[in-house]
């Protein structure tokens, strides 16, 4: 007997249907992959099986017994665990302490969690230091800490929401290692994702979301990646090769350069950045005399494991951050501590790493979002002329294909796929432009949107730009990039052009066995 | 001649610190859990004049310090309707209860004390324990102390012990650090967030409560002269911490105190400047201290469960 069926689940949210009619068995012992693009529902059903939402209509079972979880506590009670996208971890307690959080009795006994840790190391081989506090923990450490939380209650069902977007790729290999040993022992995992070639290493079935309907449910012996990609996009992703064999890479080996090469051989700098110093407030040194140039009509890309200085590359050359020592030079005008002001000015199109805080201001109209850094354009006399804004700003969604209802509506309507579409449609409409940093373009959209990126930032780089692309995906890396540089403790360590990329020797590189 | 004073001054320090202790100590919880309390100021008034007038209406200061404390509570528990459900501003509405409650007690103490203002409000006892009185210096200011002003040092060791040790004082720091996370452990944020201000109430109003029928037993208009706000300003000092609380409080306490020991020690100091010292001290502490500890990152930020 499956352990939970659903039958005619529907969820609205307003006039929006988030999920139309789900029918499913999650079976007992199995790893039950949730594949769809962002906004086909994924979330929103796990969300329903844990009780964070409650269905408009629709049954629920678990274990034959009617299931209508109405929050999160009564979902735990049934033996229904969640690890989401987003850690639930309390950053300023210790492990031990988040662990005790919601099920401890009357009086806390960090004794008994301990002993309870040191089961679950053995069983599953999840250790971690119980006294060590959350945020001294890298991403992968957290997520330990939160997937050794649910396992505590001996759950029946574990639900993991895109668990492998934060981390690295042996990190990644772990969870999943964690995933079959959990199935194994008869429970059932459902693992959302958006990455192919996960799916083919862990799953038993995948159900494939689209529009909160589901497309298909297949078992993955045999199942052909490619119809999954057809079923999930809902269309023949064209000249999306390279994004497919990155997202497949079932083999690790190599995905094919992507066809659409660059020039041969790049033009005059564009970027010269010379023995580049940046301690943090701490003091902590996060760049240690790094230099790189970008040509004209050349794409980049640093490679790194997260924390080595890649972040805080992207800081300075935004402007956010100054510099300690070193130098930056853009199209012969020096940089180096200006005004995210002076250094648009000076042709620097950006993509911050981080989307939400730094690259739009969600409560604002997309319009508004566009044409944040240029007020002053649609401005007469002090008084802004909002329909030639909204015109300009119609024009520019539909050159950039974002896609949302009008320019008026808030930025936080948007998907995030079409958030970065507007992000890159402002910085690459940016006049003068000789250079496009680009941080982590893709973290966390759908592989259609990926697609969409890429295409910009090659055509940018075909228009003679010079592109600093900043990725914690190899793949993307290997597809998108002419060259690679590898950061490693704030300095770059090695480097490769396109065609002799490899896996192996970036990995070795990344991890401090520097041959160049 | 300081030494014949020094008892006094060690006295009535401690004496004007236990208000302070009462709301600074209970504030601390709750803001712990994410709720700021500006309408301390107004738990500790009302209660300072309920427990004056039940005290006066049936003889006993013990019936006046429950309905003192079940006046303040009721602030408290207004306070946590529109701020944890209603998710109103915290700072507005603990604004609001405190206007509230200056007007309210004003009028009503004209009303029904106006014409009797001279009578006498029945008060507890000082304790006078033996067992305290030999210790040198420090020993007959410990001594001759109501029981409240012991209660409130209970409260302090208490309120620790809640903190660290239980699994209610688990909840209130993850509910005021991450209160999205505390949701997601099953933790009910809502009941949380009111049970810690509830207790800020009650403290409060043990606080205001001592300060007319254990301290002055008489109640004037506006006597607590912002005890209240000096708690909030203790907790900030203290860094949120229930020992280093209780120093901040002691310290404004003895800083009062020094309008006493000055004009007796014959110092030529203005008293309008000794007024003054304590919520000068507070500013000074504000200023200096508040970048140093870091506050509950929730604090005073309401919670809505979302997606």
């Amino acid at each position: 007997m499956a352990l939970l069926e659903l039958s005619g689940l529907t969820k609205r949210f307003g006039a929006f249907t988030a999920l139309d009619d789900i029918s499913l068995l999650i079976e007992r012992g199995e790893v039950h992959c949730l594949l769809g693009e962002n906004g086909a529902g994924k979330s929103t059903l796990c969300n329903l099986v844990f009780g964070v939402h409650r269905p408009d209509a629709g049954t629920m079972t678990l274990g034959g017994e009617p299931f209508d979880p109405r929050g999160p506590a009564e979902a735990l009670q049934r033996g229904v665990v969640m690890v989401h996208q987003h850690f639930s971890l309390v950053p300023n307690m210790t492990v031990a302490e988040n662990l005790m959080l919601g099920r401890a009795s009357a009086v806390l006994k960090p004794q008994d969690i301990i002993v309870r840790m040191e089961q679950l190391a053995a069983e599953y081989g999840l250790e971690i230091d119980p006294e060590a506090r959350i945020d001294e923990l890298s991403v992968g450490e957290r997520q330990r800490v939160e997937i050794i939380k649910c396992l505590l209650g001996d759950p029946q069902l574990l639900v993991l929401d895109e668990p492998t977007a934060v981390l690295q790729p042996d990190e990644i290999d772990a969870l999943l290692a964690i995933c079959r040993q959990v199935a194994l022992r008869g429970k059932s995992v459902i693992l959302v994702t958006h990455k192919l070639g996960e799916i083919s290493r862990v799953a038993d079935r995948t159900t494939v979301l689209r529009q909160g309907r589901i497309i298909e449910t297949v078992a993955m012996e045999g199942a052909d990646i490619r119809s999954l990609v057809r079923s999930m996009v809902g269309r023949d992703v064209q000249s999306a090769g390279s994004v497919l064999a990155a997202a497949v890479d079932i083999e690790g080996k190599t995905p094919a350069k992507s066809s659409s090469v660059g020039p041969t051989s790049p033009g005059e700098a564009v970027l010269q950045i010379s023995d580049l110093v940046y301690r943090d407030p701490h003091g902590v040194p996060r760049l240690d005399g790094l230099s790189l140039t970008v040509g004209t009509g050349e794409i980049v890309g640093i490679a790194g494991v997260e924390g080595n200085g890649q972040s805080e590359l992207g800081l300075i050359l935004a402007g956010l951050a100054a510099p300690s020592a070193g130098a930056i030079v853009v199209g012969g005008t020096q940089v180096t501590g200006c005004t995210p002001q002076e250094i648009t000015d000076a042709g620097v199109g950006i993509v911050p790493e981080d989307r939400h805080a730094v690259a739009c201001i969600k409560e604002l109209s997309v319009a508004e979002n566009l044409y944040l850094g240029a007020i002053g354009k649609f401005s007469r006399f002090g008084l802004l002329d909002k329909s030639a804004r909204r015109k300009a700003a119609e024009t520019m969604m539909r050159d950039f294909d974002v896609r949302a209802s009008s320019p008026d509506v808030s930025m936080a309507s948007l998907s995030g796929g079409n958030q970065q579409k507007a992000v890159l449609a402002r910085e690459l409409s940016l006049d003068p432009l000789v250079f496009l940093l680009a941080a982590q373009p893709t973290r966390g959209l759908d592989v259609g949107a990926i697609e969409a990126v890429y295409n910009r930032i090659r055509a940018a780089r075909d228009d003679g730009l010079g592109v600093l692309l900043i990725s914690s995906e190899l793949e993307e890396l290997m597809a998108v990039s002419d060259r690679i540089a590898v950061i490693y403790r704030g300095k770059l360590v090695g480097e490769l052009a396109a065609g002799s990329f490899s896996r192996e020797a970036i990995g070795a590189m990344m991890s401090g066995h520097a041959h160049v | 001649m300081i030494d014949e004073h020094m008892p006094v001054f060690i006295g009535s320090g401690l004496r004007l610190a236990v208000p302070i202790i009462f709301a600074a100590t209970g504030e601390m919880l709750s803001e712990r859990a994410g709720v700021l309390n500006l309408s301390l100021d107004g738990m500790m008034l009302m209660s300072a004049f309920t427990a004056a007038l039940a005290s006066w209406a049936t003889g006993s200061p013990l019936i006046g310090v429950a309905a003192g404390v079940l006046v303040a509570t009721a602030v408290a528990g207004a306070q946590a309707v529109l701020s944890v459900t209603l998710r109103a501003n915290q700072l507005v509405v603990g604004i609001g209860f405190n206007i509230l409650a200056l007007g309210s007690t004003t009028f009503l103490y004209r009303e029904i004390f106006g014409p009797l203002s001279r009578d006498p409000i029945p008060g507890f006892a000082q304790l006078n324990l033996p067992w305290l009185v030999h210790i040198p210096v420090i020993g007959p200011a410990l001594a001759n102390q109501t029981g409240l002003a012991y209660v409130s040092i209970l409260m302090v060791v208490v309120t620790w012990l809640i903190l660290k040790y239980t699994s209610f004082g688990l909840a209130v720091r993850a509910v005021g650090e991450d209160p999205r996370a505390a949701d997601k452990a099953g933790i009910s944020v809502a009941r949380t967030r009111y049970l810690g201000v509830l207790y800020a109430g009650i403290l409060a109003g043990l606080g205001g409560a001592f300060m007319s029928v254990a301290d002055s037993n008489t109640f004037t208009e506006n006597m607590t002269k912002g005890a209240g706000y000096l708690a909030i300003t203790a907790v900030i000092f203290g860094g949120w911490n229930p020992w280093y609380t209780l120093a901040a409080c002691l310290l404004f306490g003895f800083a009062t105190a020094l309008q006493f020991l000055v004009p007796a020690l014959q110092l030529d100091v203005p008293v309008a400047l000794l007024l003054l010292l304590p919520y000068l001290l507070a500013l000074v502490a504000i200023a200096g201290f508040v970048g140093k500890s870091r506050q509950p990152s929730a604090l005073t930020i309401p919670f809505e469960r979302g997606g």
